[in-house]
């Protein structure tokens, strides 16, 4: 079962409006690389995993990650709250408008939302951890890509951070991944 | 701030006092706070993007200073989590984890204590406290609470 703690994992305080943002970093809580399939990869992935470091693994980083998602909304939330209707059209956020008011729906930067096909779960666990290695490194890029887009130190905080738990967590994957290829795996 | 060459010192350990600590390989491990602000308890396992330094978190209030507290010793708990995971036998890593556990619960009752429940478990006030604002996605009165 979970527990709420209510504060995020890493201090968040935007100060300024940037609907453009709020746009692409939306991507990060519901796109193909974001935290929500990070978050459900894993968590269903670990029913299936051998021995107990990779069922503890894999059911930390969810539920890190399942963190992750908060943050990225939070972003989300305060880039946007103080939006007019007509600044979200300017920033193509009319359609979204539409259909979720001021809402925080997890779709990609492209507003396609969140499907369940962007993570597998095979059963093989050798096949299994690789996807989840690759998943850390293409959540790091889009992390990279979405500071390369700002110029806001109050969002590039908070991006820095959670590009570096895309970096620790491949370390983590990684290791697994050997220890289970040294079992014959 | 962001840009600034505020480079970390890993050679000291916050925590005074703390006499297994003197045992422990420096290098390896950061403490609460740097490993915090850079999102990595892993000294050698850090890599920077680009030129870009990890902020330093300056508080501006008590709130904020005791919610960084809290935050700090999560972190610290959760890193070495993982790599507990799959280092169960790194007795280094686990009295440093056994350690932020403890500070890290002196931490939330401290803030607890001063602005209201982190869980739903914090129940020793005279009326439901739990509802209250703000929540980690509101930034009332610009505090860095979340």
């Amino acid at each position: 079962m979970f527990k709420y703690i209510k504060h995020t994992n890493y201090p968040i305080n935007i100060q300024k409006k940037d609907v453009k943002m709020a746009k692409y970093l939306i991507t990060q809580f519901g796109g193909p690389n974001g935290e929500l399939a990070a978050s459900m990869r894993y968590f269903s992935q670990k029913f299936n995993m051998p021995d107990e470091k990779g069922k503890a693994l894999l059911n930390d980083i969810a539920t890190e990650e399942l963190g992750h998602c908060e943050m990225i909304a939070t972003m989300v939330h305060q880039l946007t709250k103080d939006a007019t209707i007509e600044e979200l059209e300017a920033c193509g956020l009319g359609s979204m408008f539409t259909e979720h008011g001021k809402g925080i729906y997890p779709t990609d930067s492209n507003g396609v939302p969140f499907t369940v096909s962007y993570f597998a779960v095979t059963g093989d666990v050798i096949a299994d951890i690789q996807e989840d290695m690759a998943a850390e490194q293409k959540a790091r890029a889009v992390y990279e890509n979405l500071i390369d887009l700002t110029d806001d130190e109050d969002l590039i905080g908070p991006l820095l951070w959670l590009r570096q738990r895309e970096v620790v967590h491949f370390n983590r994957f990684q290791e697994l991944y050997n220890h289970y290829k040294k079992l014959g795996y | 701030m962001l840009f600034n060459n505020n480079d970390f010192d890993f050679s000291f350990f916050e925590i005074p006092g703390s006499e297994f600590q003197l045992e422990i390989d420096r290098n390896k491990f950061a403490n609460p706070n740097q490993g915090f602000q850079k999102g990595n308890m892993m000294t050698n396992e850090y890599i920077p993007y680009r030129n870009f330094n990890a902020v330093k978190l300056v508080p501006k209030n008590d709130r904020e200073q005791k919610m960084l507290k809290v935050m700090e010793y999560a972190f610290a708990i959760t890193d070495l989590n993982l790599y507990l995971d799959i280092h169960p036998d790194d007795i280094d890593a686990y009295r440093l984890y056994q350690r932020y556990i403890e500070e890290g619960k002196k931490a939330q009752q401290d803030y607890i204590n001063s602005y209201g429940p982190l869980t739903i478990s914090n129940a020793n006030f005279k009326t439901y406290e739990w509802e209250n604002n703000p929540w980690p996605w509101d930034d009332k009165e610009g505090d860095m609470y979340v």
